[in-house]
């Protein structure tokens, strides 16, 4: 159980943090989504006991976080933004040296290094140097570097960052796999696909707040945001535009498209269609934009995830 | 063309790097070795030359003696025992011991050979040629000054001919008094030392040369100075080099990840530290090795005293370069800082110039510099051939140590407050 009430950070007069406060049960997949600079990885960094918070408390599996930090990075493991490694050693010696912090027995080592290598799929690379991995190689043994003294609670900051889809997707099976056999994971992200495809919960961090919290559903359904039916014209002028305005309230032109704001999709459509042929325009491209996070995320911050 | 010549220009003076390698560090080593060699030669009193006398003669006119020296402003003359500066000289404290022997005064009077010995460092030969240069005018006229000048210059005369039937030896002083008083009248009208030429003809100024801490066969001062020159500067090079992994571990963010262990995280400067000293010490051992192999250098009549050095010299020099890398934000300021500081160090400290070409007061500059006191130790073991239990030689080796301690409290603080909060 991670507990975290009120906990603020100021860096240079400008407030990273501003009272963030959460609760993420054992066994939990918690995502934590927002844009660079969001305050995802200064909450990481005050979680795992590297920067001090200004205020606010923190305890992670009854563990105090002023008063106990040392118990608390004995259960917990952070795969860090970057690929924070030695290039100059293989994967195999670079588990050896990061399990080392532990005060792993060697033999308990090895074997863990070994099977988290297996489980990687890097086994057969394991005495090659680390700078002849690939970008998805490296985050794999990033990850996997993370994983040796089998912590309880996993903060995964942005781990998936400049990698290719294979190795994203095993990257996923992992995790996924790790939290099934109980380990509490938080994931930073501003890919919204991977906040949905693994979370259990998110939270939506935006200017060092939380704006939202809850399941995807939660979010859908307290964002009260209608669908989107987005139709481009190939022959749309300003007097045509006028006409629509007049018939849909709800509406907003990007070009020669137009989002058109519904309720009800189904009914909204074949009426929009009737419309268009009426007043002689002409359709290139017709489109249904669903309420994702993306579009959540939009309209609670009016900005762009990757913003 | 030009445009891209404006261009190069316009990034060339944004770069601090390049504008302190381009003039800052060029600046200040021609200052350091304008004062290095600028300061041979002169008489000025900050390039004042020590010299210790022990007058065993122990009379009116030795004293005298003693007393006209004094008078010469190049010199700085220190009385002491023979004992004493003997001790002092081959401790490196002092170049040379002016020894007026029994007997002086009696030579003086009946005009023989002066008993003067000069013993000497070899190690601080030009300082002693310096020295010799102001010393032979003034021991030449002491005759004149101190004694019967005419009946000694006579029996002198006669001396040098080889002559005993008396009358060619009354002759011979008639002849002398003149001379003499022509010498003298020269003297008056110019006192200044380059025209005391005639009196050195007659009375010699003659010292005997003793070199009381000598070269052997295996262990030339010019090899010493080398190795243990060279050595000391490569090893402050490499030691920011190792330094300077420390920010690269910040840089690639190992320096995070290590934070996010349970281990205490100034271990990981003490880690750091470690593995500098570890390399340190092979790099001077492998040097000092290389200079017996290759060159004959004796280190096995020296190991004890070396290995001490070495460590002492390492544990110095680790510390500079972690205290360097704790205290810069990046790798461009840490080269920038480090080529300045060494360069510097290794001028004055004797890596570059052997400390008895420069003046006094460069010299005793030199002991800001780690250089300086590895390298003296190195002579101590080498050269002076103190043992390790030499008050001179464990001074050195506390400084070294004191030095390294320091500068690791510094590495220990700025590391807390720079790396750790730049992570």
């Amino acid at each position: 159980m991670i507990e975290i009430k009120n906990l603020k950070k100021h860096f240079n007069g400008r407030e990273a943090l501003k009272g963030i406060s959460l609760s993420i049960k054992d066994g939990e997949f918690y995502g934590l989504l927002g844009p660079n600079g969001a305050g995802k990885t200064t909450t990481i960094s005050i979680l795992s006991s590297i920067l001090n918070a200004d205020s606010g408390t923190v305890s992670i599996e009854n563990f105090n976080l002023n008063a106990q930090s040392k118990d608390i990075k004995k259960i917990i493991g952070v795969v860090p933004q970057e690929i924070a490694l030695y290039n100059e050693l293989s994967a195999l010696d670079n588990l050896l040296f990061w399990g080392g912090m532990y005060n792993i027995s060697n033999k308990n080592l090895l074997n863990r290094a070994n099977e988290l290598l297996r489980l990687f799929g890097l086994e057969d690379r394991k005495n090659d140097k680390v700078k002849s991995y690939s970008g998805g190689m490296k985050r794999r043994v990033n990850i996997a570097a993370a994983l040796l003294h089998n912590p309880k609670v996993l903060f995964m900051d942005e781990p998936t960052v400049g990698i290719d889809p294979q190795s994203r997707n095993l990257i996923f099976e992992i995790v996924e796999k790790l939290n099934k056999e109980g380990m509490t994971i938080v994931y930073t992200t501003h890919y919204m696909e991977e906040a949905e495809k693994l979370c259990d919960r998110i939270g939506i961090i935006d200017n060092g707040q939380i704006i939202a919290e809850g399941t995807l559903d939660d979010l859908k359904m307290n964002s009260l945001l209608k669908e989107t039916i987005s139709i481009t014209f190939s022959n749309l002028n300003d007097v045509l535009t006028k006409e629509l305005s007049s018939f849909w309230n709800d509406l907003k032109q990007i070009g020669n498209i137009i989002h058109f704001y519904s309720s009800d999709v189904k009914t909204d459509l074949s009426k929009l269609v009737l419309k268009c042929n009426q007043l002689g325009l002409e359709i290139s491209n017709i489109e249904i934009l669903k309420t994702n996070l993306e579009t959540i995320f939009l309209n609670l911050t009016g900005k762009q995830l990757r913003d | 063309m030009i445009k891209l010549a404006i261009k190069d220009l316009r990034l060339f003076f944004k770069d601090r790097r390049s504008m302190l390698l381009t003039f800052a560090i060029p600046i200040a080593l021609i200052t350091l070795f304008a004062f290095a060699f600028g300061g041979v030669g002169k008489n000025d009193s900050d390039t004042k030359i020590s010299l210790l006398v022990s007058d065993l003669d122990h009379t009116d006119i030795s004293r005298n003696a003693i007393q006209e020296l004094e008078s010469l402003k190049s010199l700085q003359i220190k009385p002491m025992s023979l004992e004493k500066a003997e001790k002092a000289i081959k401790n490196g404290d002092e170049s040379c011991v002016l020894v007026i022997k029994k007997g002086f005064s009696d030579s003086l009077t009946l005009g023989g050979t002066l008993p003067l010995e000069l013993k000497y460092d070899e190690a601080k030969g030009i300082e002693v040629g310096l020295l010799q240069q102001s010393l032979i005018p003034t021991i030449a006229m002491l005759p004149f000054n101190l004694g019967n000048s005419k009946t000694m210059m006579g029996n002198r005369l006669s001396k040098m001919a080889g002559v005993s039937n008396p009358k060619a030896k009354q002759d011979i002083r008639n002849q002398s008094d003149h001379l003499f008083d022509a010498i003298s009248i020269g003297m008056s009208e110019n006192n200044s030392p380059e025209k005391k030429g005639p009196a050195t003809f007659f009375f010699g100024g003659d010292i005997k040369m003793t070199k009381l801490v000598k070269s052997t066969n295996n262990n030339q001062l010019g090899l010493l100075q080398a190795v243990a020159g060279t050595a000391v500067m490569m090893l402050l090079f490499s030691v920011v080099g190792i330094g300077m992994g420390l920010l690269d571990e910040k840089q690639e963010g190992t320096l995070k990840r290590l934070l996010y262990s349970p281990m205490n995280p100034i271990n990981i400067l003490f880690g750091k530290m470690l593995s500098a000293n570890i390399i340190s010490i092979l790099q001077l051992l492998v040097m000092f090795v290389f200079a017996s192999l290759v060159f004959g250098l004796d280190i096995g009549a020296h190991l004890p005293g070396m290995l001490i050095t070495i460590v002492a010299t390492a544990f110095a020099c680790s510390a500079f370069g972690v205290l360097l890398a704790s205290f810069a934000k990046n790798r461009q300021q840490v080269q920038g800082l480090s080529t300045l500081i060494i360069l510097v160090m290794s001028a004055i400290g004797g890596s570059m110039i052997p400390l008895f070409f420069m003046p006094v007061f460069m010299q005793k500059l030199a002991v800001i510099s780690v250089n300086y006191w590895s390298i003296q130790g190195f002579y101590d073991i080498f050269w002076r051939n103190l043992a390790v239990t030499s008050p001179t030689f464990i001074s050195r080796i506390v400084v070294l140590l004191l030095i390294g301690g320091i500068l690791n409290l510094f590495a220990i603080l700025m590391f807390k407050k720079n790396i750790l909060k730049l992570t």
